[in-house]
């Protein structure tokens, strides 16, 4: 091999660089092969949850004889049938659409998607080896790296600013298929998902104030010497969390699919793989916005909280402490999917005026409030975790009684209308019984005589 | 193995760190584009005219779908830009701020230029609200 091909790889591969690129082949694969069994796992709860079975049928036989003994298995063939199907149906587009961007709205969704979960560190600081690699026989020198996709000292900016792009594959969805359902659902998806970009940010940011740094590995430690941040700032944790929901369009946020307005929303003209893109898109962002919250107020890869146990803390760099962190970690990501599971099959879709309005006129100046108020609890110095808790304890107490104060606006007043039989302008009487004396006639129990009307 | 130092030595920000972005987004290319070429490659293609319509329910499609939208939507977007670029601009000092706070003689200083710049988007936010920007009924 030339030598200065040698030097160049030398350079290169750095053993972050390789731990990197390991991590980040082991988790698309986790993440893809989830996301799957994701929607297994959210078909079956749901199931349960309305008191049916759910999928129960599709085994792994393939319909072969020999392998008959694999029929069933609670139905955990569904994922593979599914995506064997999504490949082999027509991948069809209505012949008005703009082709282009009809092809191109599912690939710009679901790219920003398998990217944000990069910065998330999985396993945190891993003491490694030096070792040699085999066949062009290149040094590595060991040391402490990130067990990380990408060890980047932006992480958090990273993330914010890949997950956002996800807004444009909505919105070329839904324009370019040139279908008023997709037009109005991408609309709507577009407005409540920049809607619900503030207060993500401004919650985060909340957050941030406390930790001092946005590199995803300091902000554990900060979590780790001072207690998790959803002890000392649950109002940002509860409102990080209706964002992420409403950022993935997941119940009760997901009015962008409301079937009985909407049909399908922006992919209602999608078949097949580009259907599946979107679909796998919403479930990956899922599991990013999982990882983010448990990597922002749930202490990332630690057991505990407020205990520094030898397998999770920060300063073991062992490998069997880097398989646990990356358990650790998965758990909650899998626990908090699953409570997002839960609420969308617990709780009833918001109307879209009440999805706008909760963003604007409550989520975000509580935002702002939150921030300004941490903003003068760190200038005064009190950044503990009860005084943190006593602040929040406030911000409620005086949301609950300013809320007394506000200017109530019935959005479901009736308005009263000309000609209606319901609520007719004052005055005015609208009568809709019927006239003809036979139409009476024939309904001899409810009124047998006709009568002057 | 102590606390942070470890961690601001080892990410440094040269361009090295993000290498590993630019597999995952060859990568997530892939998975993307090879997806869409397989299932036009494997699945049936057959077109007709009652196919190629928008779906509207079964009904025949009445007009375009590109047409004028709720003005609310703009509005929507354009108080969107204020916000967002205002949070833009804080995470700066969100990051610096706890230094700035703990050891600085000026914290009291950059505390007021923070407010006051929030300030500014509180009028911004009360003239929209006064002007209905956020009634969505």
């Amino acid at each position: 091999m030339p030598e200065f091909i040698t030097a160049q790889l030398e350079s290169l591969l750095t053993a972050q660089f390789i731990v990197s690129v390991v991590t980040i082949l082991l988790v698309v694969h986790v993440i893809l092969l989830t996301v799957a069994y994701l929607i297994y796992v959210e078909r079956k709860l749901s199931a349960y949850i309305q008191d049916r079975l759910g999928p129960n049928r599709v085994g792994f036989d393939f319909g072969l004889p020999f392998l008959s003994f694999l029929k069933g298995c609670l139905g955990l063939g569904q994922p593979l049938a599914d995506g064997l199907k999504f490949l082999l149906k027509e991948d069809y587009a209505p012949s008005r659409v703009d082709k282009a961007l009809f092809t191109l709205a599912p690939i710009i969704i679901i790219v920003p998607a398998l990217m944000g979960f990069v910065i998330i560190p999985w396993g945190g600081v891993w003491d490694m080896p030096g070792f040699t690699i085999p066949i062009i026989g290149i040094d590595v020198a060991g040391g402490p790296v990130h067990v990380t996709g990408a060890a980047v000292n932006v992480g958090i900016i990273y993330l914010l600013a890949i997950a956002s792009l996800g807004v444009y594959g909505v919105t070329l969805g839904g324009w370019a298929s040139n279908s008023k359902f997709s037009f109005i659902g991408g609309l709507r998806a577009t407005a409540q998902m920049i809607s619900y970009e503030i207060p993500l940010g401004l919650s985060l940011l909340a957050a941030l104030l406390l930790t001092g740094t946005v590199m995803p590995e300091g902000i554990i430690r900060y979590q780790a010497d001072n207690g998790w941040l959803i002890f000392s700032q649950p109002v940002a944790a509860v409102i990080f969390f209706m964002a992420i929901l409403a950022e993935a369009n997941r119940a009760p946020f997901d009015n962008a699919e409301a079937e009985q307005e909407l049909v399908g929303g922006y992919h209602t003209e999608y078949s097949s793989m580009r259907f599946a893109l979107f679909f796998l898109a919403e479930y990956a962002h899922m599991v990013t916005s999982s990882a983010f919250f448990a990597l922002m107020f749930l202490g990332g890869y630690q057991l505990l909280p407020f205990v520094g146990d030898p397998l999770t803390s920060p300063g073991a760099v062992s490998f069997w402490a880097v398989l646990a962190k990356f358990g650790v970690f998965m758990g909650k990501v899998v626990l908090l999917i699953a409570f997002m599971m839960v609420i969308r099959w617990t709780l009833p879709r918001l109307r879209y005026d009440q999805v706008m309005t909760l963003a604007w006129q409550s989520v975000i100046p509580i935002s702002l409030i939150v921030v300004v108020a941490t903003a003068v609890m760190i200038y005064l110095g009190h950044t503990g975790v009860l005084p943190m808790l006593g602040l929040n304890l406030v911000i409620v107490l005086g949301i609950l009684v300013a809320q007394a104060f506000m200017p109530v606006t019935n959005t479901n007043a009736k308005l009263p209308l000309y000609g209606s039989r319901f609520n007719p302008v004052p005055g005015e009487f609208v009568n809709t019984r019927p006239t003809d004396p036979t139409a009476l006639e024939d309904r001899p129990e409810q009124g047998t005589a006709p009568r002057a009307v | 193995m102590d606390g942070l130092t470890l961690v601001t030595t080892l990410a440094q920000s040269n361009i090295a760190a993000y290498l590993p972005i630019m597999v995952i987004l060859t990568m997530a290319l892939t998975f993307a584009i090879g997806n869409i070429v397989a299932t036009k490659l494997i699945g049936p293609s057959r077109t007709g005219e009652i196919k190629g319509q928008a779906y509207e329910s079964g009904m025949n499609p009445i007009g375009t779908a590109r047409k004028r939208f709720n003005v609310r939507f703009f509005l929507i977007a354009m108080v969107f830009l204020v916000f967002d670029v205002e949070v833009v601009f804080l995470y700066p000092w969100a990051d610096t701020f706890t230094d700035l706070a703990t050891g600085g003689k000026d914290a009291a200083l950059w505390l007021g230029r923070i407010l006051f710049f929030l300030l500014t988007t509180v009028v911004a936010y009360l003239y929209g609200f006064r002007k209905g920007v956020f009634r969505f009924d």
